[in-house]
Order: C-alpha cells, then sequence, then structure tokens
C-alpha cells in the first residue's frame, strides 16, 4: 500500500489554484468584492479536504456509497423546499452564514453510488434491465436539479450516466437506442422545457451575426477578451475588457477569459497543460489499480471533470451556449472548489489502495 | 508484477475515454491558438474600440395644467451635452473646448466633474440648453472629444412664471443622500423642490429608464446593446383659475401679501398668490446660484409663499366667529345692545376701540358692520378665553387645513395651557381680551381665513382646500344653527353695503365681508397708522364671498403694512370677485394666453 498522495496530481492542483487565485485578485478590484482571500480559504479547506479523503479506505466509499445517496436526494428535496433563491434558481441552503449548493455534492454521492453499483455487476456487458437502474440513479438526482431550475448543473451529470454506459459495456443496438431517445427527449426539451433566453443562446451559437448586441454580447465580449489576449498577454490587472466590465460574471462562468486577456496565449497554454497533467494522472490511477471498483470510480470523475472543463471552455471561446456551468478549480465558488477536491481525494484513495485486491 | 486479467476490457473501454479527452483538450488548444495568436491583433483593436455607454433615460415629467386646461408647467425640448467619465483622459482640453463654444464655464466645468457620483456609470450634464450652433459644434469635434455625446432631453418651463411660481413650485437637483437612499434614481435627476410640483412628485414624475449603446472609438454609436424605456409621469389638472390668479396679481402691484380664493361649496382653490413673487428658474426649472442668492437676501422674502407659511393676527375678520360662539352659547342676545364711548376699562385696564369717539349704542349686527371693539371686548369676558378657543377651533383656526400638510404652518390659538407649557409665562386675563378682536396670542394663516370664512358661506359646513383633487369624505354637518348664521352674514352684507359699513366703498360689488386690522406695534396716543414708516404699519385684511345669494367664492386678502383693511385689501379682494362674476356671466371670455415673452433659456449665449 501506497502511503503518498500523488505529487503530478498535487501539483496540477496547486498550479491551477494558483492562476485561479491571482485572476479572481484582479477582478476583485474591478468588481468591488474581495474574492482572493474568501477563495484563498476555500483552496485550503479543499486541500485538507482531499488529504483526508485519500487517508479513507477505498471500501469504505463502496460501503457509504447508498447512505450518501440516500442522503444527498433528501438533501435536493430539502433544497426545493427551503432553498434560498438567487437569480431565479433556487440551489442554495443558508447554514448560518454560509450558503452552500447540495447540487454540487450530489453529483459526487451519485458517483459513488453508481460506481458501487456497477463494481457489483458480474461480466463484461450490462443486461436491459441494469441499463434502466444507470438511467434511474442519475436520473432522479437530474430531475429534481432541473426543478431548481439549475440546468447548467443538471447538465454536469450527464457525463456519469454516458461514462457509466460506456464502461459498463454497452451493446451496439442500445447504443443507436439511446441516441434516437437523446434527440426525442432534447427535441421535447426545446419546445418544453427551455425557456426562451435560453433558446436565444443556442441559436446565437449557430448563426453568432442575428444578434450582435443582445444574447450573442457576451459571446463576443469573450472572444474579443481571449483575443486580445494575444501572444503574451496584456499584464495582470491591465486587460481592458476586463478592467472596463465589458466581460460579464468574470469571477465564474468567464474567469478564463480574464485570465486569457492578462496572459495570452502563453498563460492559456500553460493552464491547459496544468488540466492536462491532472487528467493524465487520473488516467493513470485507473488504469493501474486491481480494482474494479477504483478503475470505475477514477473513470467517472475523470469523465465527469474532463466534461466540465470542455463545456466551460467552448462556451468562453464561443463553441457552446453559455450554460453557466464553471471552471473546476478555477471559477470563484466554495461548493464547487470542495467538491472537486474530494473527488480528487477519492481518487487519491483509488492510487493509495490501488493493489489491494478486493 | 501482473494485474487483474478480468479487468482488461474495462481498461481498453478507459483508454478510448480518455483519447476523446486529450483530442478535446487538443481542439481547445487549436481555438486559442486560432484566437489568440492568428487573430490576436485583430481582436485586440477590436477591444481597444469597445465602448460601452450606459445613456439613463429620464422620464418625462406630467403637465399641469389649470382648471380650464390653460397650461402651468410643460416640457420643451432641449440639447444637452453629456460626458462620460470613464472615457475620458483629458478633461483638460474638453474644458477648454466646452469653454470656447460657450457650453459651459472652465471652472464649472472642473467643480462638475468633481462632484460627480461614482459607481452608477452614469454620464455627466456638462452643458444644458444648447443652441443649434453648439450641437452643431460638438458634433464636428466628435472625434476630438469622443467622450462627449449630445441627447435630446426636456427642459421644465412655466409658460406664466412668477404667476403661478409659489403655487406651481420649481424644481431641484436631488441631493446626494437622496440618490444614496434610492437605487432608482438617477445622480442626475430632477424632483420638485416646492409647491405642486414637490406635492404631487410621486404621481408627476416619470420613472427612468436606460438605455446600454456601443459606440466607436470616435464616438459615433454603433448599436443598442439593451433598452429599458423611460414612462413618463402623469399629468395634473389643478383648480386653479389662472385668470382670477392673475386678476389678483395685477390688483397687487408691488404690495407684500396673499390672496387666496376658494370655491366655499368645495374647498376648491381658485387663486392662490404670493407677492412678492419670483421667476421659477430657466435652467429646465432649476434656479442658477446667482438669481438663488438674490432671492434669498431679498428683504421682502419672495421665496415665502404667504398664504400657507405666512402667520398674521386675524384682527377684526376673527369677529363674526366669535359673534357666532356668543350667540351658539346663548350669551348674547341679537337685539341686546352696548353702549361704545371708544374704550372700556377690563382688569384694571384699558382698552381701546379703533373709533376714538365710540359707536354710541350698537347691538350684534351693528357691532359686526361697523367693527366696534368694545362690544367684542365685552363678548369676549362673557365667553372666557376657553370657549372662544374651543370654537376658533372649530372653525378651523390653529390646525393645518391640508392644503399642504409639509409646508403649511399651524397657526396659533393662544390658551392658559398653552401659555404655560409651549410659552412659559402666565396667562394673563388682559390677552383674553386681545384675543376677542383677534389680536395678541392668536394667529393665522391666509388659507384658514378663507376656510374659516367658506363656513361662512356655505351654512357652517368644515370644507377642506384642494388643488387636485376633493377629498373623499361624507358631507360633514353644519357645526352652528342656521338662524345664526343667517343673523351674521346679514351683519357682513351690511359691511359692504350699509351706509355705516366699513368696506362701504366697494359697495357696487355683490359680495358680504368683513374688514381686519393687524396692529404690527401697539399704537401710542394719538398716532395713526398712516404716520408710521411703512414696515410698522398695521397688516390690511379683507375676507369676503360672492355672490350674495348662495355663495361660490371667498376670497381672502393680508396687504402687508397695507394699513387700513378697507382700502388696501377691500380693493383687491373687489377685483377678483368682480373678475369671478364676469365669468360666470361670459365664461372663458378672459382666459388669457400665455404671456409671449415669458424669458425662455432656448436662447443662446
Amino acid at each position: 500500500m501506497e502511503h503518498r498522495v500523488d505529487p503530478w496530481l498535487i501539483l496540477a492542483v496547486i498550479g491551477i489554484l494558483g492562476a485561479s487565485l491571482t485572476t479572481l485578485h484582479t477582478v476583485s478590484r474591478v468588481i468591488g468584492t474581495n474574492l482572493l482571500l474568501r477563495q484563498l480559504v476555500w483552496g485550503v479547506a479543499g486541500l485538507i479536504t482531499l488529504w483526508l479523503l485519500s487517508r479513507v479506505r477505498l471500501d469504505v466509499f463502496e460501503r457509504l456509497a447508498p447512505l450518501l445517496y440516500g442522503v444527498g436526494l433528501i438533501a435536493l428535496v430539502a433544497v426545493l423546499l427551503f432553498g434560498v433563491a438567487r437569480g431565479g434558481n433556487r440551489a442554495w441552503i443558508a447554514i448560518g452564514p454560509l450558503t452552500i449548493q447540495p447540487s454540487e455534492f450530489v453529483r459526487l454521492a451519485v458517483i459513488l453510488m453508481v460506481a458501487a453499483w456497477l463494481a457489483d455487476r458480474r461480466g463484461d456487458h450490462l443486461k436491459t434491465g441494469e441499463v434502466f437502474v444507470a438511467v434511474l440513479l442519475v436520473g432522479i438526482p437530474v430531475g429534481l436539479i432541473i426543478l431548481e431550475p439549475d440546468l447548467g448543473v443538471a447538465l454536469t451529470y450527464l457525463p456519469i450516466l454516458g461514462g457509466a454506459l460506456w464502461l459498463g459495456g454497452l451493446p451496439r443496438t442500445a447504443w443507436i437506442i439511446l441516441i434516437v431517445l437523446a434527440v426525442i427527449s432534447s427535441s421535447a426539451a426545446w419546445r418544453y422545457v427551455l425557456k426562451p433566453y435560453q433558446k436565444d443562446r443556442v441559436l446565437t451559437l449557430l448563426q453568432p451575426e442575428r444578434d450582435p448586441f443582445g444574447a450573442g454580447y457576451q459571446v463576443r465580449q469573450s472572444k474579443i477578451a481571449v483575443g486580445s489576449g494575444g501572444i503574451s498577454g496584456q499584464g495582470l490587472g491591465r486587460g481592458s475588457q476586463s478592467q472596463l466590465r465589458f466581460l460579464p460574471a468574470q469571477h465564474t462562468d468567464f474567469a478564463f477569459a480574464v485570465w486569457a486577456e492578462a496572459t495570452g496565449f502563453v498563460g492559456t497554454t500553460i493552464l491547459l497543460l496544468a488540466y492536462a497533467l491532472l487528467f493524465t494522472r487520473i488516467a493513470k490511477v485507473a488504469l493501474t489499480t486491481d480494482s474494479r471498483h477504483g478503475l470505475i470510480l477514477a473513470a467517472l470523475v475523470g469523465v465527469w471533470l474532463v466534461f466540465q472543463v470542455v463545456v466551460s471552455l467552448g462556451m468562453v471561446l464561443g463553441w457552446l451556449p453559455t450554460t453557466g456551468v464553471t471552471l473546476p478549480l478555477f471559477s470563484y465558488g466554495g461548493s464547487s472548489l470542495i467538491s472537486t477536491c474530494a473527488a480528487l481525494g477519492i481518487v487519491q484513495s483509488v492510487w493509495r489502495f490501488r493493489l489491494v485486491n478486493q | 508484477m501482473e494485474l487483474r486479467e478480468d479487468l482488461r476490457p474495462f481498461r481498453r473501454r478507459t483508454v478510448v475515454l480518455f483519447v476523446f479527452v486529450f483530442a478535446a483538450l487538443g481542439l481547445l488548444h487549436l481555438r486559442l491558438a486560432d484566437l489568440q495568436v492568428v487573430d490576436g491583433v485583430e481582436w485586440r483593436n477590436l477591444a481597444e474600440n469597445n465602448r460601452l455607454r450606459r445613456l439613463p433615460l429620464p422620464g418625462p415629467r406630467g403637465w399641469i395644467y389649470d382648471r380650464r386646461g390653460q397650461v402651468l408647467a410643460e416640457n420643451i425640448p432641449t440639447w444637452e451635452v453629456l460626458l462620460f467619465p470613464n472615457e475620458a483622459d483629458e478633461v483638460e482640453a474638453t474644458g477648454v473646448f466646452l469653454a470656447r463654444i460657450s457650453v459651459s464655464d472652465i471652472s464649472i466645468f472642473h467643480q462638475r466633474l468633481a462632484e460627480r457620483r461614482i459607481g452608477r456609470m452614469a454620464p455627466l450634464v456638462v452643458g444644458e440648453n444648447l443652441s443649434w450652433e453648439q450641437v452643431a459644434a460638438v458634433r464636428s469635434h466628435q472625434s476630438d472629444y469622443p467622450e462627449l455625446a449630445v441627447v435630446s432631453r426636456f427642459r421644465r418651463h412655466y409658460p406664466y412664471g412668477e404667476l403661478t411660481a409659489h403655487v406651481v413650485g420649481h424644481l431641484r437637483p436631488v441631493s446626494k443622500s437622496e440618490v444614496a437612499a434610492d437605487p432608482r434614481l438617477e445622480p442626475d435627476a430632477i424632483i420638485g423642490a416646492t409647491g405642486i410640483e414637490a406635492a404631487e412628485n410621486a404621481f408627476i414624475a416619470g420613472s427612468s429608464g436606460e438605455r446600454w449603446v456601443m459606440a466607436s472609438a470616435v464616438g459615433r454609436q454603433l448599436g443598442v446593446v439593451s433598452e429599458s424605456e423611460a414612462t413618463p409621469g402623469h399629468d395634473l389638472g389643478l383648480t386653479l383659475d389662472i385668470e382670477l390668479q392673475r386678476v389678483a396679481a395685477e390688483a397687487f402691484g408691488d404690495q407684500a401679501g396673499a390672496v387666496v380664493a376658494l370655491d366655499p361649496r368645495s374647498g376648491a382653490v381658485r387663486v392662490l398668490h404670493s407677492a412678492p413673487s419670483f421667476h421659477p428658474g430657466v435652467f429646465g426649472g432649476r434656479l442658477s446660484r446667482s438669481d438663488w442668492e438674490g432671492l434669498l437676501e431679498n428683504p421682502a422674502h419672495p421665496l415665502q409663499n404667504r398664504c400657507l407659511q405666512g402667520m398674521y393676527p386675524p384682527g377684526s375678520t376673527i369677529k363674526p366667529f366669535l359673534a357666532l360662539a356668543g350667540l351658539e352659547e346663548g350669551l348674547i342676545d341679537p337685539g341686546e345692545t352696548v353702549f361704545c364711548n371708544g374704550s372700556v376699562v377690563l382688569h384694571r385696564h384699558r382698552f381701546r376701540c379703533w373709533r376714538r369717539g365710540g359707536h354710541g349704542f350698537v347691538n350684534l349686527e351693528q357691532a359686526l358692520t361697523e367693527s366696534c371693539d368694545v362690544y367684542f371686548y365685552l363678548l369676549g369676558q362673557r365667553l372666557g378665553i376657553e370657549k372662544m378657543a374651543s370654537w376658533l377651533y372649530r372653525f378651523g383656526f390653529g390646525e393645518r387645513t391640508g392644503l399642504d400638510p409639509a409646508f403649511e404652518a399651524k397657526g396659533l390659538i393662544g390658551t392658559p395651557e398653552w401659555s404655560r407649557q409651549v410659552r412659559g409665562t402666565p396667562w394673563y386675563p388682559g390677552e383674553a381680551v386681545s384675543v376677542s378682536i383677534g389680536q395678541g396670542p392668536v394667529l393665522a394663516t391666509v388659507v384658514q381665513l378663507a376656510r374659516a370664512y367658506a363656513m361662512l358661506a356655505n351654512g357652517g359646513r368644515p370644507v377642506r382646500p384642494y388643488l387636485v383633487s376633493p377629498p373623499r369624505v361624507s358631507r360633514p354637518d353644519p357645526v352652528v344653527d342656521p338662524d345664526h348664521l343667517a343673523l351674521v352674514d346679514a351683519a357682513l352684507e351690511g359691511v359692504v353695503h350699509g351706509p355705516r359699513g366699513t368696506a362701504r366703498s366697494l359697495d357696487p360689488i355683490p359680495m358680504a365681508g368683513k374688514t381686519g386690522t393687524a396692529q404690527v406695534v401697539r399704537l401710542q396716543e394719538g398716532v395713526d397708522s398712516k404716520d408710521l414708516a411703512p414696515q410698522l404699519r398695521h397688516h390690511a385684511w379683507f375676507a369676503a364671498w360672492a355672490p350674495l345669494y348662495r355663495p361660490e367664492l371667498v376670497v381672502a386678502v393680508i396687504v402687508e403694512h397695507g394699513g387700513d383693511g378697507g382700502s388696501t385689501a377691500g380693493p383687491i379682494a373687489g377685483k377678483v370677485v368682480e373678475a369671478f362674476l364676469r365669468q360666470r356671466i361670459q365664461p372663458g371670455v378672459e382666459t388669457p394666453p400665455p404671456p409671449p415673452n415669458q424669458p425662455t433659456s432656448d436662447a443662446s449665449g
């Protein structure tokens, strides 16, 4: 049994956090709230969480999974009943001075549950009934989150289902049926679930000239910010897009654009390399463990984080509609940061217990 | 060391997953290279030319009309120059430019910049009321001064100027604390300062909107990002009669004082004029600093609204109410006579009648018609101060009429309790003697007197004066016996039409009324009021109603230091009544158009 936490993974995490705190420092001056100190506290809390969870034996996660999953569902119902609304979404619960966003933590419980359940299956391929179980395990919390309604967070649950089905193994015909179902449900969502402003964002993406000052405004400003960073950047705290507030949601959804404007292609390459290092280490954990449970767990965490990074960057770079998906470890927000660190802590537990045969 | 064989398919699938991951990251990196390296310069140019501006859109104020639809307050389109402070690097040059085209003084320009309130992304108004030439000058130099923008806005204009300055009021810029308290308020917003503009501000004022626009590097507007429309305020019709208002003002000449006229049946105010008046400002209703200081230092206090805020001893105009009090209390008989030899000794002090030779034997009617003081000294003794005070309250003295609760004075009715608690000195019985002829510790506003006389004219029912909308209350009951009221009303007809009435010089005008003289200083033995210095002369009162049968107008007039009520205040009331009666026969004939040559600020330079 290994005692050390993987130093390369820690290096990647600290590197991303450092870039994030630098960015939030320059943003704080613009929006007039000191985000740096708060995010620093969250960052330290996140690293402690990571270390603590890496100490936990892997099989404990397997046994606790149903309990955590149940608690998670209760929390999602509670948020619908007693939650605090921010900007139209009833997604937060106030506990003393803190407001936490349960949907960020429930995702972890879902990953644990799906991994534990999948590890318990026999054979190389899923049976039809098992597919429905997997869909239900992810679908129930997603349904509750859509009711909040927080489509951005609900979206980040989908890669867990996709990853589970892919890893569990599906016959080719099942994939075809799933894809057909996805098309039908998304066109139904287009008609009945999406609000006009959300449709606007999608349409603008397909046709950017459609409304340069309306729904396309944010994306346009974001692209201007990233592009004007050039090769070496305009310097920290000097980017005109961010300093003059052309850029919206600078500390959350568009934090990457602030970094890109300030540090240019050099800075964005370094940041992407840090994420690549992070995913490489997660992949290494998944590929070297001798535990079916550990492999699935690490792979699901990886799939989720990659999905969120790609969707978030795709939005900032004008490829995907603005959905409110944050960049893991980089955007401002305690709940997201702690839950990401917790997930990495679990991956470290897999790493440390990778040779313990279950 | 060998890994478990049975996990091989799962490893294979994981490898496929991560291949996709790195493919996605690679694509993102290519996209970054495209944006930042290939097109970086173009995007940077766009960023440098990016100017997002927030334009507040003030909601136009509602117009104000008189009872016949004559415009008392309106909005006139005007051009203003705005400066966007976060775009201005070299304000020195901008200030010099604005001074060169006479839009703004350099010192005023810098003062405005220093006073600007940051944090709301609001542009600064650096020039108002631009002429066409100035608009053209700013537009043609737009590329030199991209931080400037010319916008079309509204300026408040009062067609009747001084004639309605007190009643309609004027505007003022909001204060810093008001902006801090209300996030919807723009830092350069204008609100009502006085009069109807202030009292009805919430109704008249529109709510402002805003427009976010993209501007090019040379200040040209490229497009509208988002816009919320301004909502115009509501128009307001007043009960005021601008024709009568003008007759009253012209009758006043350059004397100081006030006229209030109202409909005794409803309380609708027809005239509310305070003299001297002032011009309510030309800069969109804003007074310039020098104008303001001039008004403050003027010894005639033109800013004071004498109708509502001036408190005067009512003098003999109080007598009809005390007569009614005596009748209601059963303390006097209309036929009972009193002998007036010119003075009476009460509480070891000699109180004089205004007529030194005395009136001889007078009954109640004669005492009112000829305004005999001795009769009322003795009546006051019978009533006592408590009963006098209680009856005066019933006629509305000593409390606000509700016409303008924020600005109105309350008046005063002195009682022993008031003396102890407020004044802190003992009450002298002799003070009650003074109160019975409206002197001493009793003060009334002109509106209060007009309301009290409305009760004499409408059968004894209390009314509440109003300019905008009548109070929604049930019709109040008369506070006095109609027979008693008829006696007093007949006596007040005699004041104008009787052979010995104190206002018999106004005889041809079909009205009833009462003169009054309010002492400013106590007269020495053998000195006539006319011989005193002007500022020591008595105030002259006249309160009247017309026509005699079913009165439709009550007028209360005070002329400060006017001396004798019958000769100065009476004729002013008479002219208002005459104009009103003419109007009744031929309505609308005399409705005056607005004066053509009011100073307007769009005359440039």
